[in-house]
């Protein structure tokens, strides 16, 4: 895959403060569904300019993490109103959310996927810019040329950047994700989470904050300034480390693994992550 | 290049291998059964041969087909609209779906042989009749079928429209109707068969123009090469009506997701 076009923002590379302001707050929040306890005492500020990574054992209850602050779901209500709340410290930010799974339309061509982020709800785009819009993030994500295509014609890896694209489309400041590309091979997984990085580093259709999920420790380091572990369910927040790499990371996206840094943070989060067996 | 223009007239004749040898069987077949009369001199009453049978396929046939044809496409129409619009409340509104959904096991299970008499004494000898037999027997599995396209969604594709705070109206006409085509789709086809039976059965009862009425008629006067030619033109109807919807299905729905059938 060669590097996309990609639209350089007026925006520093990599370059915000780290400690921005929140752009959105999960204070308190513990969760029961179905009588089944699955996050207990979730306080976590993600803040503007930062790519946090959430680990824990599977099933812990990442994904609902996720969908709590896609407001998909509500914390539970606590006895006496003091139950946890979901807020945005400022105005609330454009969410969009990538799947595990691509989730495309089969009857869509590429180009309608990506504008079917644009043509639903109240704060739908306009006829006449979805196109414009849908091609640009296609053009980032290096599948312009597929536009006409429909999904059951791609592989899986360039699926998987339709649905990202369809997601940038909408012009999220909070991008989601939930294992983006779990479910794909290692290497092509690999190419994307590269990809991935370049746009986060140019700040690619107005990103301000990525939240995402992930299995791979790899994953988390690589990519993230913060990595959140939880504990198994009910899940609270074992710790968060702080990702003490260099950025931008794209450059040496392939070798930064070689650095004793690195090897140390991931010895450090798996030191975490077992800690209680 | 002296491989591929070898391999062409093959390919062509392969193009239309789905046509060709079920035109070649069934030819041989009518020989066959041409010379068995012949040869065995079996009696006309009994089994007439081919050639006695396209002798008797005449202008009044083509009327009776017609009638058929009318009442099978209006009694189709008639059970897939209702049917699938019926569904559509299945789907929205739960307590439709409760109190309704005996309703309908029950007119499934009631055998459409009994009814046709009433249909007869409500709606007369003339289509009417038949058309609704013909659509009492085809709207059980184009509700079945439509309201498990309608919830074949997955919760993935669910999230994802409600994650754009999509309305009601959004997620029926972008995410539920599409992804209900091909589970609608092969309702039409069940139905497309089931509509000529409904048709005829409704003809047997009471009337006096159809395919059914010539089968019951031409029974009495043993003129069994005329029952062999109404025969022959129901079965055409059945077949052509599920070719269309067929050719209807691979050109528009062509991404057929499976478990649709």
């Amino acid at each position: 895959m060669q590097p996309n076009a990609l639209h350089a923002s007026a925006d520093s590379p990599g370059g915000d403060a780290l400690s921005g302001d929140p752009l959105l707050t999960l204070k308190n929040c513990s969760l029961t569904l179905n009588d089944t306890h699955i996050l207990r005492n979730i306080d976590l500020d993600i803040r503007q300019g930062e790519f946090v990574s959430i680990i824990g054992p599977s099933g812990c209850g990442k994904s609902t993490t996720l969908r709590l602050m896609l407001e998909l779901l509500k914390p539970d209500a606590g006895a006496r109103g003091d139950g946890g709340q979901v807020t945005f410290p400022k105005v609330k930010p454009r969410r969009g959310m990538a799947f595990q799974k691509p989730v495309l339309m089969p009857w869509l061509t590429i180009r309608a996927n990506v504008e079917l982020s644009l043509s639903l709800g109240p704060q739908k785009t306009p006829q006449s810019l979805r196109r414009g819009k849908a091609e640009t993030a296609l053009e980032l994500v290096g599948l312009l040329d597929y536009a006409n295509y429909y999904p059951k014609q791609l592989s899986g890896g360039m699926q998987q950047r339709v649905a990202l694209a369809r997601t940038l489309a909408a012009e999220p400041e909070l991008l989601l994700m939930d294992e983006p590309f779990g479910a794909l091979d290692e290497m092509t997984r690999d190419t994307l989470n590269l990809e991935l990085l370049r746009l986060w580093e140019n700040r690619a259709n107005g990103l301000k904050s990525i939240v995402m999920v992930t299995h791979s420790l790899h994953e988390a380091v690589s990519l993230s300034d913060r990595v959140v572990v939880l504990s198994s369910r009910p899940a609270g927040i074992r710790t968060i480390i702080d990702v003490p790499l260099p950025k931008p990371r794209s450059a040496g996206f392939v070798s930064i693994e070689e650095t004793p840094l690195y090897q140390q943070t991931i010895a450090r989060l798996r030191r975490e992550l077992h800690s209680d067996d | 290049m002296t491989d591929v223009s070898k391999r062409r007239p093959l390919e062509i004749l392969k193009r239309y291998d789905a046509l060709l040898y079920p035109l070649v069987f069934i030819s041989l077949l009518l020989v066959a059964w041409e010379v068995s009369v012949d040869a065995f001199d079996i009696p006309a009453y009994m089994l007439p041969a081919p050639s006695d049978v396209l002798d008797a396929m005449d202008s009044a046939l083509l009327h009776h087909t017609w009638v058929t044809l009318q009442e099978t496409l209006w009694g189709f129409l008639i059970a897939n609209i209702a049917g699938f619009f019926v569904a559509v409340m299945f789907v929205h509104f739960r307590p439709v779906e409760l109190g309704l959904f005996p309703v309908a096991i029950a007119l499934k299970t009631t055998p459409l042989v009994a009814l046709a008499p009433l249909l007869v004494v409500w709606l007369g000898t003339g289509m009417a009749s038949k058309i609704a037999a013909s659509a009492l027997i085809c709207f059980f599995p184009v509700l079945i079928n439509s309201v498990k396209g309608l919830r074949s969604i997955d919760a993935e594709s669910d999230e994802l429209f409600r994650t754009y705070q999509a309305s009601r109206q959004e997620i029926f006409w972008k995410l539920r109707l599409p992804a209900s085509l091909p589970y609608v789709m092969s309702a039409l086809k069940i139905s497309s068969s089931l509509a000529v039976v409904g048709a005829i059965v409704g003809e047997f009862v009471g009337a006096n123009a159809g395919l059914g009425y010539v089968v019951l008629v031409s029974s009495y006067h043993l003129d069994t090469d005329i029952m062999f030619s109404a025969i022959f033109a129901a079965a055409f109807i059945g077949l052509a009506f599920f070719w269309i919807l067929e050719a209807i299905d691979r050109r528009f729905i062509f991404w057929q997701q499976e478990g649709a059938d």
